[in-house]
């Protein structure tokens, strides 16, 4: 499993990362466009989500029907999200259409329409989605947790509010294009079969002429940590909670992992183990890890019904700060085997390649290849797993909740 | 790509796909029961046992069990259908036996009282977690409304009552009946060794005792019900439409699959210019299930409860125009395209071979290679397209509405 990342920069600074993959037909590519939450910011919160709907809808002089038609026609399945830094657009596809989509994407990225009728579609359709939210709180419950956890703007959600969806005019949404859609500053990743050489000259005539727009920054507040419920008469009480650990730029990120794996990794991960399989507690129970640039976060959701609520959040929280007691030789063993087997299974998609290349660009600067992602969790030993856990221990906890009763043990943490 | 397959004396059936440029494995044991093989005094009982495979064996208790396969680093999990259960892993090519090791023993599990008690807690729980899932909860409800009378329509996960009566000895009893060696399939795709694997499966499972099983595959057009259900704290509209279809086992499938993209993929379909592009809905989708000896399609709307009526006004106007004008040429091509690509992307992976292989071989007892796939997606023409849309009444069909109580 040895692949190299190809790396090449446009003239104009845009950069593009790609990785073959000899042993599939496809191919998948994803742009990464510095218009994510945090640079939007709040008074125009929401505006990012109606942005990566309304680009679709018309450009390079193609109507918002013919764009469709012209992308269903080269089969693409293609998706856009709004990150914390970063808009993504997304696609993949059978290799053979790839210069064709690119093409495509240049109009999108470059010359969309921006019509006000279609803004106003988009529009509703965000009311929509955030109204939408109220149905899903599990879904919910996570997306309050990370804004209330990452200093503002940086968790602030894409969803927007009521009052920013309603507030937001055409005019401020198309300005994010002049200001954010910079293609010098945008990172280019693809995976799969795909000709280096060919994809970095099509690119170069398609987007070499774009300037740089002076992407301006931002400050970031402090972070809150506290607890939070929102009522909601369903049969769940929805649990997220965050606590903070070091982001992916960090040399001990390996060991973060591997904590993170020992304690909701597989089955036998520590969560897992003591408040499914012996109590009883819940189904859903599980903790990831969340990074950004210099704030990193792992995240816990529980999902369970009222009358367990006090004792779930009690053992989750137990279990978060009883890893510094010590780990296994058997429990590293697992967590290690999981993360890289993880790894090398990821590895064979294209999409999810392209994906994870060109986020490592955008958060480390560079793009860590396989085989040194495999080494570095092959390094981690139960004294750098410790001496990790002891210089960085879970004490201070952002707890979010959702659901019929409030969580007396929250108020206490 | 090179195909194998074996029936062992028990009848336990061994089929598998090498691909050895692939860098995993995929492995899973695929039981033919679910939902449609139960009676009501034993609803959710398949989903239930599916848990309880996994707390162990003679040989392992549950953590145990969870250890094992945490070891090899494996991605396992198991999922219970109307009709089937599948308990399947993916895993890099040197544990592929210490895995399918750990599934032939769990597949024939012990299934304590003690166990059965504590699990029974969590499968309530999951009952809760979807009620609070109203997009789940009216497709369910939608089914149940199609199928009344059909044991298609019976509950995967079952009701807080039937899970609370349930009895170790009935899920005992039905463990019997339906986890006959001749009524799994077990499957392997992308690189492993098939002579290995055979062999080892034959030694593992060759002297479970084989069970006479049956399953009831009559063909329903469904009932075409409709029934608005009312729910507290509701935000959104949850609407499900549910059509027949023609069964697995029918070639027609393939023409019915293109249909339900051209009128409801996520993006570009006749729904999706007809609802979402207009804001009217923010999701409008249709999917087309095949299953033993029957099939359906299932529509899902979201929208305000103020456009409700006009959403599924909209979305039946769509349905009637499909039927009475069919569809074109160039909507056909682009249905093609993006079936073809979902394809090519799903069989890059071991584990998206496993599902289809395996299929294939339960519900058709035959291989179908990707390139004959693609071929039988690329023959389809206009005519079958509107002949599928013309032989049952999609129009007229069953449909669930979750609406806010006000």
């Amino acid at each position: 499993m040895k692949r190299e990342t190809d790396k090449h920069i446009l003239k104009n600074g845009m950069t593009v990362l790609g990785e073959p993959m000899e042993e599939v037909g496809s191919a998948a590519f994803n742009f990464l466009v510095p218009c994510g939450t945090s640079r939007i910011g709040k008074d125009l919160q929401g505006s990012g989500k109606i942005l990566k709907n309304w680009v679709m809808r018309g450009a390079g002089g193609l109507s918002g029907r013919e764009l469709t038609d012209r992308l269903d026609g080269l089969g693409l399945h293609r998706s856009n999200a709004v990150g914390s830094y970063r808009m993504g657009f997304s696609a993949a596809m059978e290799a053979g259409s790839l210069l064709d989509a690119l093409e495509l994407y240049s109009s999108i990225l470059q010359r969309p329409e921006l019509s006000s009728e279609q803004f106003e579609l988009c529009r509703q359709l965000a009311l929509s989605e955030f109204m939408g939210l109220d149905d899903n709180p599990r879904q919910k419950v996570m997306i309050n947790l990370r804004e209330k956890f990452y200093p503002e703007p940086l968790g602030l959600n894409a969803f927007g509010t009521m009052d920013s969806l309603h507030s937001l005019t055409s005019e401020e949404t198309a300005s994010l294009i002049d200001k954010y859609f910079s293609m010098p500053d945008t990172i280019f990743s693809v995976a799969g079969s795909y000709d280096f050489d060919k994809v970095c000259s099509r690119l170069e005539e398609l987007f070499g002429g774009a300037e740089d727009k002076n992407i301006p920054h931002f400050k970031a507040e402090k972070p809150r940590r506290g607890y939070w419920h929102e009522p909601h008469e369903g049969s769940q009480v929805h649990i997220g909670l965050m606590t903070e650990t070091v982001p992916i730029r960090s040399d001990k990120y390996f060991d973060a992992q591997v904590a993170v794996s020992v304690l909701s990794g597989g089955m036998s991960s520590r969560l897992f183990t003591e408040v499914r399989e012996k109590r009883g507690l819940c189904y859903a129970v599980g903790a990831n890890y969340n990074t950004l640039k210099d704030e990193a976060g792992i995240s816990c959701y529980a999902g369970t019904t009222p009358d367990k609520a006090e004792e779930t959040l009690e053992v989750v929280i137990d279990e978060f700060k009883k890893l510094r007691d010590g780990v296994s030789e058997d429990e590293l063993a697992r967590a290690k085997a999981g993360l890289k087997s993880t790894i090398v299974m990821r590895s064979e998609s294209s999409m999810s390649r392209a994906s994870s290349i060109g986020g490592d660009y955008n958060l480390l600067g560079e793009v860590r290849c396989l085989s040194e992602i495999k080494r570095r969790i092959e390094a981690v030993t139960l004294d750098s797993l410790q001496e990790f856990l002891d210089s960085n221990p879970f004490e201070e906890f952002c707890i979010v909740s959702i659901g019929p009763k409030e969580i007396e043990a929250a108020k206490k943490i | 790509m090179q195909f194998k397959s074996k029936v062992l004396d028990n009848g336990l059936k061994i089929v598998g796909e090498t691909t050895s440029s692939s860098l995993s494995a995929a492995v899973g044991f695929f039981v033919k029961t679910g939902s449609r093989d139960e009676t009501a005094e034993i609803s959710g009982v398949s989903h239930f046992l599916e848990h309880m495979v996994f707390k162990g064996t003679e040989n392992m208790n549950a953590l145990e069990v969870n250890a094992a396969f945490d070891r090899t680093g494996a991605q396992f999990n198991a999922f219970t259908s109307e009709e089937n259960t599948v308990f399947f892993a993916g895993v890099l090519p040197e544990f592929l036996e210490d895995v399918t090791a750990i599934w032939a023993d769990l597949m024939r599990p012990s299934l304590r009282e003690d166990d059965f008690d504590m699990e029974k807690n969590v499968i309530l729980e999951e009952i809760a977690m979807y009620e609070d899932m109203p997009q789940f909860d009216v497709v369910d409800k939608a089914k149940e409304l199609h199928f009344s009378g059909h044991p298609c329509g019976n509950s995967i996960l079952g009701t807080g009552e039937s899970i609370r009566n349930l009895k170790a000895d009935q899920m005992l009893e039905y463990f019997r009946r339906r986890y006959s060696p001749s009524n799994i399939t077990v499957c392997c795709c992308g690189n492993f060794n098939w002579e290995n694997f055979a062999a080892q499966i034959e030694k593992l499972c060759g002297h479970w005792e084989k069970v006479e099983t049956k399953r009831e595959t009559s063909f329903t057009e469904g009932t075409a019900q409709t029934k608005i259900y009312t729910k507290k704290n509701l935000s959104r509209e949850h609407i499900c439409m549910v059509s027949p279809g023609v069964s697995a086992q029918d070639e027609r499938h393939y023409a019915m699959n293109l249909l339900s993209l051209i009128i409801g993929d996520e993006k570009g379909s006749r729904f999706y210019w007809q609802l979402v592009d207009t804001a009217i809905a923010e999701i409008a989708s249709m999917h087309y299930e095949d299953m033993d000896g029957v099939g359906a399609f299932y529509s899902y709307f979201q929208c305000s409860p103020e456009n409700s009526e006009k959403t599924i006004q909209t979305a039946k106007k769509v349905l009637e125009d499909v039927r009475d004008q069919g569809v074109t040429e160039e909507e056909l091509d682009k249905a093609k395209h993006k079936a073809l690509s979902a394809l090519t992307l799903k069989n890059e992976l071991p584990m998206g071979r496993l599902i289809s292989v395996a299929f294939d071989s339960v519900y058709l007892d035959k291989y179908i290679p990707t390139k004959e796939q693609i071929e039988k997606i690329r023959a389809v023409s206009v005519e079958d397209v509107n002949s599928a849309a013309r032989m049952y009444d999609m129009v007229n069909c069953s449909q669930a509405v979750l609406t806010p109580e006000k």
